[in-house]
């Protein structure tokens, strides 16, 4: 059975098959967040595609999109990340107010 | 560096941004921009992540345990071992923190191990600052950093054992695949860029802003920044575990260079790969919503939705590029409709289409979407949208009349008017009345939507703006110049918009040209002329693009010119719709079109120049702001533009209407003139193919179906092509059949270069069949699978003669299909081929092939995605003798070399090389009864010379002549009459002339170009069987020497017993014929039993219907043949009740016969529905000994059911007519007979055809059987008939 997954940041709209760490359909594939994940619709022997996660700080649901959400070591939507800019260290500070920039 | 310039592709590496020196040399992006690490943390990034949630698996624990346990053990630690056992149990962060410290701890004991064991902190939900600290720790004492110099590659297999053994791997290790490819490319990426990275940190040392930050985070993320933190994705690996554990494989011995720090560092590339991989699949997965979300019709999803609640039928208008055929469908899958059709006028667009939606709505590899045409479908039970042919969905209504197995139907291109299209729409007007539920949707571009919104009650209609940019319109209209040749037309004003562009537009500005010209001749012109202009100015590149050209050639238009360089494309109509070029920017618009028109009175194709439509002049228009501004220049006036007609002519209008007229009678429309067609087609071309199809034996003279009908709109081909097939398979005939009407049904494969390149006239020369175009067809299609299946490259082969082989592949598949359609309905024996068996090599060959071929096709998949670039030198088309097959061809040939039996086919195809002459005149006729009356009869003054125009007569059009492509335009001296003494007759020896060897020529079609009519693809046939055996009317005079048939060709027989022989033969033959059709059609119907496809009594009946054509076949009557003008035919006739010996025939009708009547207009009797016996005015000498004749009564045994009877000439005919006809008297006979060498057959296996010399019969016996049949005649007991003696033994 598939649910939809709905981004919150962009309009990205997808079905996803299973939401969790350790895919059914990838048993040897761990995820380090729990993800959106659906299994590879472009390919027919396997696979799996992540889709997006839940944002660490306020738990909303976005997309894998460089426009909407970021990882280190946590998701994090963007505008949380932006809001919390400075417990990133330099590099991933840097990427955030560039991706902010290309958003707007 | 290079990488892919597939902009997806691009857009997905930009993703991963941040700053390199590692750039791509083609888009400048590094793909390892993401891969931002620290010099320092290079020892860090073999990091051994293990999630401490696996631990609680208790398999896993104890698995884990276990090797810590070992690992305790080496470091002499054992004093922890029970406190990591227990480890299981924990909660999550506690047995992080704990397990890292452990292994830590061992491993910092285990001295000179440079492997530094770390915890990352994101494993868990919630880190710990402790564990920050930790890594603090590990990162200080670091060691030497590891280089990236190590050959992963020379290790591939011992790699796999330790990291791929799950399935989900399997794709990686694969030889061959795409993915191992990928990956091992992604391998020696990274670590050169790891390399370089590693280079310039030794000169800059990177600053550590790890430092810098105070202690009043509350995210507590990890400060010193590791692209490690960045990944969310690992993975778990068995081999891998046991390898930390021992340093080795249980089963495998490591090569010794595979140290453990190598082991990690690929365990590191692994990773960043595995997430390299899921960052591209999702930007696939992104890409595809964006830009559906960006296509112009996107905003309209939801009102095309709710329009589509409120009304039954809704037209959607949008132009070229609004994203209507793809995204409608999808939008009213979303809105919950799950049986959705989707026609298209074109087969092509079907399986695109589907693939495409299938692919945006992520179903690549489901059945939600499918396709159905004509052929081929892959529909399941689980589609819910069906992409299939107008023709096919109308052929549907013939089971589904009310189309039930449907919600929603979706008309895409109504504007363009097909036949099908026109057909449907009436259809489904009728339907929608019915069914309420039922919706339908228009597609269409925005021409003449007025039309058809009001057809369907003033349905809403949708307006979609397309995506075009601005075009600048100039009128330049060519100012006649009165001395000009007038029929060639004038490159001039062409050459002077090329000179304006290159005056006006900077070469720089790129932009190419694309003029639109009438046909062939003009564009040959105007290229010529054009290209002289390139030649001087060097700016140019002159391509043609017309449906004549060879595949590759009309590639070219594709390719892409170098930089300063323009490509002038000088093509037919076919770039306003078939074809789309890119890049265009200037157009030329000629304003003229040469279609075909349809005559329908002589069922003539027409090929004319026209004004185009205001329609097809803004289609043109439009073409060159698809990708940027453009300009278009038209070189007619303003006015004459108004002038123009609105619209195109629907092809309703312009094509013969059988197949449709017949489909319409079968799906229980019985009356074509009364159905409300959107725009009505002409009465007379409606009536003229009624006529037709009663003609061809499809429609009775009510203009009900006939058995023949039946069949015929059963199958989904043209009505003489069907005609074919059905004759073909009943005679087993089918294999040259098969081919010839494939070869028929596709594009000629003689390109035009074929007529005027001597070289390839002399090595066709060969091919050529004497016989007639279709032979040659024949001849090249079998030489082109000999050279096949000897393994030569068949396409230099096809290039030398001039013939396209693109053709050929298209006609073995279409042969192909033809088969499985006469197997479907029954009509052919035998289903699929037996399984073949292969021996091992064989097989192994064949894997072989289909590897290769999966290569070909990858490579070729991306040598789409960057087009060649194009060279001065292109526009040149030559064959050089070392180029050998490209990968195109390559492709098609492992192709057909794996879908067909090559050495099957090649057994059949030598099989129609060793043909006799009375199996090409089987062909002949076979091709005939498709045919006819597609005949016609040579002019007594042709002179048969080469240089000198041939004229032949058909019934309608007389003085047609042999189009120049014809075998007969080359040779027309094997034409020549037979039998008159071998030179060319004068016209006063040919009048009369009693020969057994006239002969007709057959054609497929009429066209007229400058204004010439010809005759195309002709075939020389014999007169007398072919008149005799398809004429829809045989009239007679008295004694049947003279034949009227067809109201125009008359045959003269020297002698009544002549003319009694041919008569004899013509009805039974006939009758059996007939009676054969109707049990087929029988069996067609009932579907019978699947082992047995075709029922005793059709074979036993076709066995004797071969054996008595082939004797009418071979026979050599001596007769005349003239062609009567219709003058004459008018006064040829006896006429009603005027009959020369009316007490005669009086009392003949007396006499009880009740099949007897009088034929209503011509007089005599109607003997059957087409012979009609005396009818005919004798010429006047004869006519006194006619009467005595006719009345004349004589002993005569039937030969077929072999009665004993005394009658006269009518008498006789009308009883030999019951007799073999269906349930005859004399057909019973017949059969009984050969039921009964069917069953000796049976009965004694041993038993062979065995022909006796001396009684001149045919008998099934066995060796001991024919001694005695031998012996026999030796004794020389004439009383012993051959019938006794197959009853004693």
């Amino acid at each position: 059975m598939s649910k939809r997954f709905t981004c919150t940041s962009c309009d990205f709209v997808v079905d996803y098959h299973f939401k969790g760490r350790q895919p059914p359909f990838a048993k040897c594939i761990m995820l380090l967040e729990d993800c959106y994940i659906m299994k590879d619709p472009f390919s027919t022997s396997g696979g799996f595609v992540t889709v997006g996660g839940s944002c660490s700080l306020c738990s909303k649901d976005v997309c894998l999109s460089a426009d909407c959400s970021l990882f280190y070591t946590q998701r994090f939507c963007l505008t949380c990340a932006h809001r919390n800019q400075q417990e990133f260290p330099k590099q991933i500070q840097e990427e955030i107010l560039h991706r902010a920039k290309l958003r707007d | 560096m290079r990488c892919s310039s597939d902009p997806a592709q691009r857009s997905e590496l930009r993703v991963l941004k941040c700053e390199t020196q590692s750039r791509c040399v083609g888009c400048g992006i590094s793909p390892f921009d993401s891969l931002e690490t620290q010099s320092k943390s290079v020892s860090t990034s073999s990091t051994f992540e293990v999630k401490a949630k696996d631990l609680s698996d208790s398999s896993y624990a104890s698995d884990n345990g276990s090797s810590f346990k070992k690992k305790s053990h080496i470091a002499k630690k054992s004093g922890q071992r029970s406190e990591i056992n227990a480890l299981g149990d924990k909660s999550e962060s506690l047995e992080d923190t704990n397990y890292s410290k452990k292994v830590e701890k061992s491993d910092s004991a285990v001295s000179g191990d440079k492997y530094k064991l770390k915890e990352l902190s994101h494993h868990s939900t919630i880190p710990t600052k402790e564990k920050y600290l930790q890594d603090k720790d590990v990162s200080k004492d670091d060691a030497e950093p590891l280089d990236w110099n190590f050959d992963f590659k020379k290790y591939k297999f011992s790699l796999a054992k330790i990291f791929f053994s799950d399935k989900y791997f399997s794709k990686i290790t694969e030889r061959g695949n795409q993915e191992h490819e990928d990956f091992w490319a992604f391998v020696s990426r990274y670590q050169d860029f790891q390399r370089r990275k590693l280079q310039r940190s030794k000169f800059n040392p990177p600053f550590d802003s790890s430092t810098e930050k105070g202690t009043n985070l509350k995210l507590n993320l990890p400060q010193k920044y590791d692209v490690q933190y960045k990944i969310n994705i690992s993975f778990l690996c068995k081999e891998f575990d046991t390898f930390l554990k021992k340093n080795r494989l249980v089963d495998h011995q490591l090569e010794k260079e595979l140290t453990r720090d190598r082991v990690f560092q690929f365990r590191t590339i692994l990773i960043h790969f595995l997430d390299f991989q899921q960052k591209q699949k999702f930007q696939k997965l992104h890409k595809i919503r964006h830009d559906q979300r960006n296509l112009p019709i996107y905003q309209y999803r939801q009102e095309i939705v709710d329009t589509l609640k409120q009304h039954q039928v809704v037209v959607v208008a949008g132009d070229t590029g609004c994203g209507k055929s793809t995204q409608v469908p999808q939008y009213l899958m979303e809105a919950g409709y799950e049986k959705i059709a989707c026609t298209q006028p074109r087969r092509i667009a079907c399986i695109s289409l589907s693939k495409r939606v299938g692919y945006e709505t992520l179903n690549e590899y489901g059945s939600q979407v499918a396709y159905q045409v004509r052929f081929e479908k892959s529909k399941t039970a689980a589609t819910k949208v069906l992409f299939l042919t107008e023709g096919l969905l109308l052929r549907q209504m013939t089971t589904d009349p009310l189309l039930e197995m449907y919600s929603v139907i979706v008309i895409d291109e109504v504007h363009e008017r097909h036949i099908f299209t026109d057909f449907l729409l009436g259809v489904l007007k009728c339907v929608l009345m019915q069914r309420k539920d039922l919706k339908l949707v228009l597609m269409s571009a925005t021409i003449n939507i007025g039309l058809f919104s009001g057809y369907f009650n003033d349905a809403p209609v949708i307006k979609v703006p397309g995506r075009l940019y601005p075009i600048e319109l100039e009128y330049c209209p060519i100012t006649r110049d009165d001395t000009s040749d007038s029929r060639r037309l004038d490159p001039t004003p062409y050459l002077r918009i090329m000179q304006k562009i290159d005056h006006k537009y900077p070469a720089t500005e790129r932009g190419d040209l694309l003029i639109f010209l009438s046909g062939m001749s003009e564009i040959m012109s105007v290229v010529e002329a054009a290209k002289a202009y390139a030649q001087q100015m060097k700016r140019w590149i002159v391509l043609p693009l017309h449906s004549a050209l060879s595949v590759e050639e009309q590639d070219k238009v594709f390719d892409i010119a170098p930089e300063g360089i323009r490509k002038c494309i000088v093509s037919t109509n076919i770039a306003e719709t078939s074809v789309t070029i890119d890049g265009v920017r200037f157009i030329v618009d000629s304003g003229k079109v040469k279609e075909m028109s349809f005559d329908p009175k002589y069922k003539m194709q027409r090929l004319q120049e026209f004004w185009i439509s205001r329609a097809s002049s803004e289609q043109r228009k439009g073409r060159a702001g698809r990708t940027g501004p453009g300009v278009c220049y038209r070189l007619y006036d303003e006015t004459d533009y108004n002038d123009f007609q609105d619209y195109s002519t629907p092809e309703l209008q312009r094509v013969p209407l059988d197949s449709l007229i017949l489909q319409m009678i079968s799906m229980g429309l019985p009356d074509a003139r009364k159905f409300p067609f959107i725009e009505p087609p002409s009465m007379s071309s409606l009536e003229n193919s009624i006529q037709f199809l009663k003609e061809q034996g499809a429609l009775a003279s009510d203009e009900s179906l006939t058995p023949i009908g039946q069949m015929l709109s059963m199958l989904p081909v043209d009505v003489v092509i069907g005609k074919m097939l059905i004759m073909g398979s009943i005679f087993n005939m089918i294999d040259p059949i098969l081919s010839i009407t494939a070869a028929m049904s596709v594009q000629s494969p003689f390109t035009n270069r074929a007529y005027t390149d001597s070289e390839a006239m002399t090595a066709r020369k060969p091919l050529e069949s004497d016989h007639g175009d279709p032979f040659t067809l024949l001849n090249a299609f079998d030489e082109w699978i000999q050279v096949k299946t000897q393994g030569q490259g068949t396409r230099k082969w096809s290039k030398r003669r001039g013939l396209e082989e693109q053709r050929f592949y298209e006609m073995t598949k279409l042969k192909r299909q033809f088969g499985d359609l006469l197997r479907d309905h029954h009509l052919l024996d035998g289903g699929e081929p037996t399984q073949r068996y292969l021996s091992s090599e064989q097989r192994r060959a064949q894997h072989g092939e289909r590897k290769r071929l999966a290569q070909l096709r990858r490579d070729k998949m991306r040598e789409r995605k960057r087009r060649k670039v194009l060279t001065l030198e292109d526009e040149e088309y030559k064959i050089s003798d070392e180029e050998g097959d490209g990968k195109e061809g390559d492709i098609k040939d492992l192709e057909f070399r794996l879908s067909n039996d090559l050495s099957q086919l090649q057994e059949t195809s030598n099989k129609s090389r060793s043909f006799t002459l009375r199996d090409v005149n089987l062909v002949k006729i076979i091709l005939c009864s498709g045919l006819y009356p597609q005949v016609s009869i040579a002019d007594d003054c042709n002179t048969y010379k080469r240089d000198s125009e041939q004229a032949f007569h058909t019934k309608n059009k007389p003085f047609l002549l042999l189009h120049p492509t014809s075998t007969f335009a080359a040779n027309p001296d094997v034409l020549m009459p037979k039998d008159a003494g071998g030179k060319r007759p004068a016209p006063s020896d040919l009048r009369g002339l009693m020969s057994s060897k006239h002969e007709l020529l057959a054609y497929v079609s009429l066209l007229e170009t400058n204004n010439k009519p010809y005759l195309v693809n002709t075939m020389r046939v014999p007169a007398l069987q072919t008149i005799t055996l398809f004429s829809n009317c045989i009239d007679t005079n008295s004694d049947c020497t003279r034949l009227l048939c067809d109201g125009w060709l008359e045959l003269k027989f020297p002698d009544p017993e002549t003319a009694e022989k041919v008569v004899t033969s013509v009805l039974t033959l006939r009758s059996t014929w007939y009676a054969l059709l109707k049990v087929r059609l029988q069996d067609t119907f009932q579907g019978i039993e699947e082992e047995r496809r075709v029922s005793p009594r059709a074979k036993q009946l076709e066995r004797l219907l071969a054996s008595k054509l082939t004797e009418f076949l071979t026979s050599e009557f001596l007769y005349a043949l003239r062609r009567v003008l219709p003058a004459e035919a008018q006064r040829a006739y006896v006429g009603p009740g005027k009959a020369g010996g009316g007490a005669v025939m009086q009392e003949m009708l007396t006499k009880g016969d009740k099949s007897a009547k009088e034929h209503s207009v011509k007089g005599g009797i109607q003997v059957t529905d087409y012979f009609t016996y005396n009818c005919l005015l004798d010429e006047a000498s004869a006519e006194i000994w006619g009467q005595y004749t006719q009345g004349m009564h004589r002993h005569w045994i039937c030969p077929g059911c072999g009665v004993a009877m005394v009658v006269s000439v009518l008498e006789r005919l009308q009883h030999q007519a019951a007799c073999s006809g269906d349930g005859g008297e004399g057909l019973k006979a017949h059969e009984a007979a050969e039921e009964e060498k069917e069953k000796e057959k049976q009965l004694n296996p041993h038993r062979k055809p065995y022909h006796c010399p001396e009684c001149e019969e045919t008998f099934s016996l066995t060796t001991t059987e024919i001694l005695k049949h031998r012996k026999s005649h030796a004794v020389g007991t004439s009383g012993t008939t051959s019938n006794d003696v197959q009853r004693n033994t």
